[in-house]
């Protein structure tokens, strides 16, 4: 989008990317309770990262993402959007710089779904060509066909087509910062996987700041650059990559929400060229596996093949390296900060 | 206090059919598409039920008593009446009690709201005849007493059904346009309102009928209406002239509903 | 706008001539009022609760009856709604005048009118009752071996019945309104009192007759909702109270 007069953040002026978001000593107190349901919650998301708020249910981090458009007002602290502070801002402003995802998905039954995507930028007065041609286009970005799926309506859809739906109205302005709170919650587990792996892809494209609410933590491992996990009152009990905080768990609460299996999900965040491989010269008879594989893909080769060593190949099948289960567990004993592959 | 999609004590009358998914009609379950037989219906069993009527009228001997009611001009006249009074009043309830519901839903006063709740369930429960009654003592009798009655009976229902549709809107959706920085005006007016408007008509098409019942009492205060008929022929002991009242009124009650019924369902937001 | 006569029309009710309520004087002897008539009041409110209690237990019957009998059947259902919907939309005074060369004057048109008007929210909520029963329930119920009519009797017509409730209560109310039309009949109850405050209008009394009728009524609807709450308190299974 060349266009970006309506912006609000100063930076995103020619840029598609994210915005900074930042968060200081943010407090939410309801009347007349004495516990507040968020105390000094204080963090920096870089422009881009796609972060995870993963936590038990009431512990506040839906609240926490809430009061970032403003739905929840805070009762003290500071939130700034590109350094901007948002609570200077008009609410109805700030949200239509804010795309929103929430998991009922919350499309108007009433309008079609062209129509439904075409919302803020009618807020935002956008020509009538520039709407539609943005929502063709979004549409097409989260594979929707356009002459088939426009002129339906909500209830015409499927789940996970709703939800397509959903994501293409929140990126309709395309603003700088997503809030997704629990976006695929409510789909079946397959529908779940789908929408998820499209969403890494569409994120690798649109590259924006986002906050995304779970409560599952293999959905935080799989879709986050970074995870906070949250205990009661939305206190931060480790805020780090997928990576480090499998390999090195802060405390008891952390270990015990990431639950069994710790080595297995991080040997599917690590790609085989992560272990060291011991060289190889010529073809052998070993299982082979490619190079852009994870280290758990490997594993289960290993495990499926009773082989003790497979051969790591390139694009072009040429042998790189050797690998066997010494070198799998090595790759997650120190715990290096490995670059977060995208799986 | 009653499952969904029954009729709730708190409903009016006729309307204990708010509820838009159990909703039975003249033109039988609505919400899917009108077929032929339920359009036709209604109008061709009351042209029927007419028609009777007339060939039994026509084969009497009318005194002199009966033929000065049962002719086209004073029966044009007492159905106009009849119509202007209740359509009058239905108009009037929906300019004043629809806007007056908005914005008691705007305030997100629940103090408002519980009132005016409450209100309406005693309003529900006075008698229609006694408000036209006492109406007509402590003020005076004739047409504009009337219409004021029935305004003030109907005026309850009606804004409750409106505030009940708005508040029956999906808070997901109602979060969705929020956070998506529509104003609360915003909200009401392209969202909240539409997705309310089947509970609003179908509590305007039964305010509109249960007005044609009661504009039937206007007679008692001396407003006219098809009324007139019923109580001088109950009185003369004129009994076709009774009847031929009776069944006029009943045939606009049901062809009213038969037709707000047909409005209601055109109206329905597509997508619902 | 004042008093229009029409041509051919009495105008008044029962003789008397409508006046501009100018002789109207206000409460001041609404105490006496009651003081003096209290057996009277008395009388009209029991005669009043038993018409409805009355038409109400036979519309109750009929109409449990009828919904027994068609709710599985999609025509005969369309039928039993419909009708009985068309019967509420009839305005009350016409239905009680066709019936009164049928049944006379008093309790006969009334309980009628009352029966055939209270009909339809019972019909219609025992139909919607027994139908939301869910379907795992009546599978499990024939599951265990029991026979259609027992299916019936002992899992839905318990299970539907706080709904069914509902729309005997929402029949009361109805009832109790328009038994004061029932009035105009020689019905019995508080209407009698409506008609009177209409009948002697710039007279003394008239307000204070019309407003006992009316407020009367009030009271009697919001007791007998009332004991509706109860009634379903103590009527619904255990397991489905909520």
């Amino acid at each position: 989008m060349s266009d970006r007069s309506n912006s609000i953040f100063p930076s995103t002026a020619g840029t598609s990317g994210g915005v900074s978001i930042e968060l200081d000593g943010v407090t939410k107190v309801y009347p007349g309770q004495g516990v507040p349901a968020v105390e000094d919650f204080s963090m920096r998301i870089e422009p881009g990262e796609l972060v995870m708020f993963v936590g038990p249910s009431g512990c506040g981090k839906t609240t926490t993402m809430k009061m970032v458009n403003r739905i929840i007002e805070p009762s003290s602290g500071s939130i700034r959007i590109d350094g901007q502070d948002v609570l200077h801002l008009s609410p109805d402003q700030l949200r239509r710089h804010i795309g929103y995802v929430i998991q009922q998905i919350g499309l108007f039954p009433h309008m079609t779904i062209a129509d439904n995507i075409a919302t803020v930028p009618k807020l935002l007065g956008w020509s009538k060509t520039r709407t539609s041609q943005r929502v063709e286009e979004l549409l097409e970005t989260v594979q929707l066909d356009p002459a088939v799926f426009a002129k339906r309506y909500p209830r015409q859809l499927s789940g996970g087509q709703q939800q397509r739906a959903g994501v293409a109205r929140a990126l309709a302005a395309d603003p700088p910062v997503m809030l997704m709170d629990e976006p695929f919650g409510a789909t079946d587990p397959i529908t779940r996987e789908r929408l998820q792996a499209e969403f890494l892809r569409l994120q690798a494209e649109i590259g924006k700041t986002i906050i995304f609410v779970t409560h599952d933590f293999d959905e935080a491992v799989r879709l986050g650059d970074r995870i906070a996990v949250l205990s009661e009152r939305s206190r931060i009990e480790q805020f780090d990559t997928p990576d480090a905080i499998l390999a090195a768990p802060a405390n008891e609460y952390v270990a015990s929400f990431i639950g069994s299996g710790a080595a297995l999900k991080r040997l599917a965040l690590l790609p085989v060229t992560a272990a060291r491989l011991t060289p190889v010269d010529g073809s052998s008879r070993r299982p082979s596996v490619s190079s852009t594989a994870t280290l758990r893909d490997a594993l289960d080769l290993l495990m499926v093949t009773g082989a003790d060593a497979l051969d790591v190949v390139d694009e072009e099948q040429r042998p790189v390296g050797r690998l066997g289960h010494a070198d799998i567990s090595a790759a997650l004993t120190p715990p290096e900060r490995v670059e977060v592959g995208t799986p | 206090m009653s499952a969904p999609g029954t009729a709730d004590v708190a409903g009016a009358p006729a309307d204990a059919a708010a509820t838009p998914r159990d909703r039975t009609t003249l033109l039988g379950t609505p919400g899917r598409r009108l077929s032929v037989v339920r359009v036709a219906a209604a109008p061709l069993l009351v042209a029927a039920g007419l028609l009777v009527l007339f060939l039994w009228v026509r084969s009497l001997e009318l005194d002199s008593i009966e033929q000065r009611t049962l002719n086209s001009d004073y029966l044009v006249a007492r159905v106009r009446e009849h119509l202007v009074l209740s359509c009058a009043a239905a108009a009037l309830v929906a300019l004043i009690a629809i806007p007056v519901g908005m914005l008691i839903h705007r305030s997100q006063s629940t103090v408002l709201r519980t009132v005016v709740l409450g209100l309406a369930n005693i309003g529900q429960a006075t008698p229609a005849v006694g408000v036209v009654i006492l109406l007509a003592i402590v003020w005076k009798t004739g047409f504009s007493t009337a219409l004021v009655a029935l305004v003030a009976y109907s005026f309850l229902p009606v804004l409750r059904n409106t505030l009940t549709g708005l508040a029956e809107v999906d808070p997901a959706t109602r979060e969705a346009a929020r956070g998506m920085g529509m104003t609360r005006w915003q909200v009401l007016r392209r969202i909240e309102l539409p997705l309310a408007s089947p509970v609003i008509l179908a509590g305007l098409r039964t305010s509109l009928v249960f007005a044609v019942g009661v504009a039937t009492i206007a007679t008692f205060i001396n407003a006219g209406g098809l009324g007139d008929m019923i109580v001088n022929g109950l009185k003369l002991q004129r009994y076709p002239v009774l009847i031929v009242g009776s069944c006029l009124v009943a045939a606009i009650a049901i062809l009213i509903d038969w037709l707000a019924g047909l409005v209601e369902e055109l109206a329905r937001p597509r997508g619902l | 706008m004042d008093i229009v006569l029409h041509p051919g029309a009495i105008t008044g009710l029962l003789g008397a001539t409508p006046v501009r309520a100018e002789g109207y004087q206000g409460l001041d002897g609404l105490q006496t009022f009651l003081e003096r008539r209290s057996d009277d009041i008395q009388q009209m409110m029991i005669d009043h609760i038993t018409v409805v209690a009355l038409s109400v237990g036979i519309a109750t019957v009929l109409s449990i009856t009828l919904g027994l009998v068609v709710w599985n059947h999609p025509i005969g259902r369309t039928i039993a709604v419909t009708s009985t919907a068309v019967i509420l939309t009839v305005p009350s005074l016409a239905l009680l005048a066709i019936l009164s060369p049928l049944f006379g004057l008093g309790w006969g048109p009334t309980v009628t009118a009352l029966v055939l008007y209270s009909m339809l929210p019972i019909v219609r909520n025992t139909v919607t009752g027994l139908r939301e029963v869910p379907a795992h329930v009546l599978e499990s119920a024939r599951g265990m071996g029991m026979s259609p009519t027992r299916v019936l009797l002992q899992v839905q017509l318990p299970m539907a019945w706080p709904i069914i409730l509902t729309g005997i209560r929402v029949a009361s109310q109805l009832a109790i309104g328009i038994a004061a039309i029932g009035a105009y009949v020689a019905g019995p109850g508080l209407g009698q009192y409506i008609f009177k405050g209409l009948s002697s209008l710039g007279s003394l009394n008239a307000l204070n007759y019309a407003l006992v009728g009316t407020v009367g009524v009030v009271i009697l609807a919001l007791i007998v909702d009332a004991v509706f709450v109860l009634i379903a308190r103590f009527t619904t299974p255990r397991g489905l109270r909520v």
